[in-house]
């Protein structure tokens, strides 16, 4: 490992580098409960690089935090494939919290919902990030990007590095750059529709403003003569 | 077994399914398997200690010791019992005289023709305390210490009556002949007489000079009179006494709950106050402009739309103070982008509700993946759509306004009336609803 000194290297002004990552879950379900302790599904949550390359460069270990009634819900995992495979039959939430090789960078700490149970298709919901596929069962994942602003020198190195050995696309069973693409439009759709809509509801609050002046007047006008 | 006692503990227990032929024959199959799988322990626990815990079914181990047909202890198994085939032994109803007592009385009483001894078995326990006497000179040499309250025929008196009562002091304080020597109280009887036993330890010890020293009790005259006062007071206490003690007590408590709450609100506060400190250190600007930020911030946020006042809302969006600022998550480190999109913490639950039905009115995704380009353009949208619902309702606000005018011109003057313009009208019913929801 090179040595950056104590401080890492110090801050690196002005750099920022991103890492997108893909974290989720997939799920099985037995197609009954289990006899001896109820469990109806096999899951694993698990946390990968969007594009194909080894995150144990710059990755410290990755702590999956499982819900309470795990036996040792802390699960810590040093090296890739950054994944915990377990039986349940219940969803909650999974804490993914990433630790970096430089100590200096703090950890950041991703949420997701474990996801067994197909949600109800909601009425123009495109997002919903679950799919379904009977061969490879249910799928609930994420698109996430780490920033690193200013990253110290060390870390800048192993981010390099890491991203030397990238190797194009990893294979996702989400199409987040569709996704991604589909999104952005939907939203530039909406603001322009949301923009117009704010236009005219300014015109129709100015004339508002000036009818009631209008009828203020008027008011006036008919309840003073009588005094 | 353990179900029987859980039973009669009215401990809750599993259901169990009612027990047929098969699901007999299928249990036990199956209790093999679970014994493999309840087998694994936890780490770092013995197996022995495991095994203790669990051994085939997660049943708790036995609350009473049990007699099995196998072993040592049978006794309980055996329906029949042994008897003897031994000849009967005769009683007899015979006269016996007890030695502790001095004077000869015979009673009588049914015992075993064969038991031969004569003593009678219960005469040991007729135990004779050992009073200490004094002589006239021991008496003058030493006991002569207080004799304003005790005098020569009083201790004696209660040396008597030591004997006699076997020094139950209650008795005899109850016997103390009130009429020769004054009424004592139990205290006063007991003081004494500790008092001389020690006196006359103290002496004999001093004569014969030996190692052998008897220990004497102290007796704390003055502590029992207190307790006793003490106990008399707090049975003698009134209901409604009672009533104000209970009633302080529980004052007491709530004050010092509120204290307890006090002290934990200021350490959230510090807490607080030292994160926000961070957050302004790792922002790194300077912190007057960061608080004139904030104080810009309270202000927008006291400008909320409120119905009865239109136009301070107007004015709002006019300058375009309205919508949403999002944080900026400038300055160093590692951080994750869809943090950008997270509402900011000032935000009322109001705009919070209003912007998710915006959102859902729209159809857009309330959690788009994070790229750069979606982030600033959802917050954009965000920010608009807050404005798009302020303006909404300080439209409604406006239409009702006219309305209520209308109305009122429509009283003062009947038969005449106000339009209202007809772009303005059909909005109504949208925005009212929109409202309503």
């Amino acid at each position: 490992m090179t040595d950056f000194g104590g401080d890492s290297g110090g801050r690196l002004k002005g750099v920022t580098i991103v890492k997108p990552i893909v974290y989720g879950n997939k799920a099985r379900s037995f197609g009954k409960k289990r006899e001896e302790d109820g469990h109806t599904h096999q899951w694993q949550v698990y946390l990968k690089p969007y594009y194909d390359e080894d995150m144990s460069i710059y990755v410290k270990k990755v702590h999956f935090k499982l819900h309470e009634s795990y036996a040792n819900p802390n699960r810590i995992v040093i090296k890739p494939p950054y994944e915990v495979t377990e039986t349940g039959w219940g969803e909650f939430e999974v804490v993914i919290k990433i630790y970096f090789n430089d100590p200096s960078e703090r950890p950041v700490t991703c949420y997701h919902i474990l996801k067994l149970f197909q949600s109800p298709v909601v009425d123009g919901e495109l997002t919903s990030s679950t799919t379904m596929d009977t061969k490879k069962g249910l799928v609930s994942e994420a698109y996430e990007e780490i920033v690193f602003q200013e990253p110290t020198q060390i870390m800048q190195h192993y981010l390099l590095l890491s991203e030397q050995s990238a190797n194009g696309l990893l294979n996702h069973d989400t199409d987040f750059e569709e996704k991604k693409c589909k999104t952005l439009d939907n939203i530039v759709n909406v603001k322009q529709k949301v923009k117009g809509e704010i236009v005219t509801l300014k015109d129709k609050l100015k004339l508002a403003r000036e009818t009631i002046v209008k009828f203020k007047a008027e008011l006036a006008k008919v309840q003073k003569p009588p005094a | 077994m353990s179900a029987d006692v859980r039973d009669i503990l009215d401990i809750d227990r599993a259901n169990t399914p009612e027990i047929t032929r098969d699901s007999f024959l299928a249990t036990k199959k199956r209790n093999f398997e679970r014994t493999k799988h309840a087998s694994r322990r936890p780490e770092g626990m013995h197996r022995e200690v495991f095994a203790l815990l669990y051994t085939d079914k997660k049943d708790a181990p036995p609350l009473l010791p049990t007699d099995t047909a196998l072993g040592i202890g049978a006794g309980y198994k055996q329906n029949k019992a042994r008897l003897g085939m031994k000849k009967v032994r005769k009683w007899e109803w015979a006269p016996f005289s007890n030695p502790a007592r001095n004077d000869a009385a015979v009673f009588h009483h049914w015992k075993r023709i064969t038991d031969d001894s004569t003593d009678y078995p219960f005469a040991k326990f007729n135990k004779q305390l050992e009073i200490p006497s004094y002589t006239m000179t021991e008496y003058n040499a030493h006991l002569r210490n207080n004799i304003q309250n005790w005098s020569k025929v009083q201790t004696d008196h209660l040396f008597d009556l030591a004997r006699r009562f076997d020094l139950r002091f209650i008795v005899m304080a109850d016997r103390w002949n009130r009429q020769q020597h004054g009424i004592k109280t139990v205290e006063e009887l007991k003081e004494r007489y500790y008092e001389v036993i020690s006196l006359l330890s103290k002496s004999k010890n001093q004569n014969q000079n030996q190692s052998s020293e008897k220990k004497t009790f102290v007796y704390d005259a003055e502590h029992e009179r207190r307790r006793k006062e003490q106990l008399e007071k707090l049975f003698k206490r009134t209901i409604q006494q009672v009533e104000e003690e209970q009633m302080l007590i529980n004052e007491m408590k709530k004050i010092e709950a509120r204290k307890k709450e006090r002290e934990r609100k200021t350490q959230d506060l510090q807490k607080l106050i030292s994160q926000a400190d961070q957050q302004n250190e790792h922002a790194a600007s300077t912190p007057s402009t960061r608080k004139y930020e904030k104080k810009l911030h309270k202000k927008k946020v006291h400008h909320q739309p409120r119905p009865s006042k239109v136009d301070s809302v107007v004015n709002a969006i006019e300058i375009g103070s309205s919508g949403i600022k999002f944080a900026d998550l400038r300055g160093s480190g590692v951080s994750l982008r869809s943090q950008k999109m997270k509402l900011p913490a000032n935000i009322g639950q109001r705009k919070v509700k209003a912007l998710e039905q915006a959102i859902q009115e729209f159809k857009v995704d309330p959690g788009p993946p994070p790229t750069e380009d979606i982030c600033t353009s959802f917050n954009e949208l965000r920010s608009d759509m807050v404005l798009l619902c302020e303006l909404r309702t300080a439209l409604s606000t406006c239409i009702y306004e006219m309305e209520s005018l209308k109305h009122q011109y429509e009283a003062a003057c009947p038969g005449k009336t106000l339009n209202i313009p007809p772009s303005l009208v059909p909005i109504k019913s949208e925005t009212l609803d929109n409202n309503a929801i």
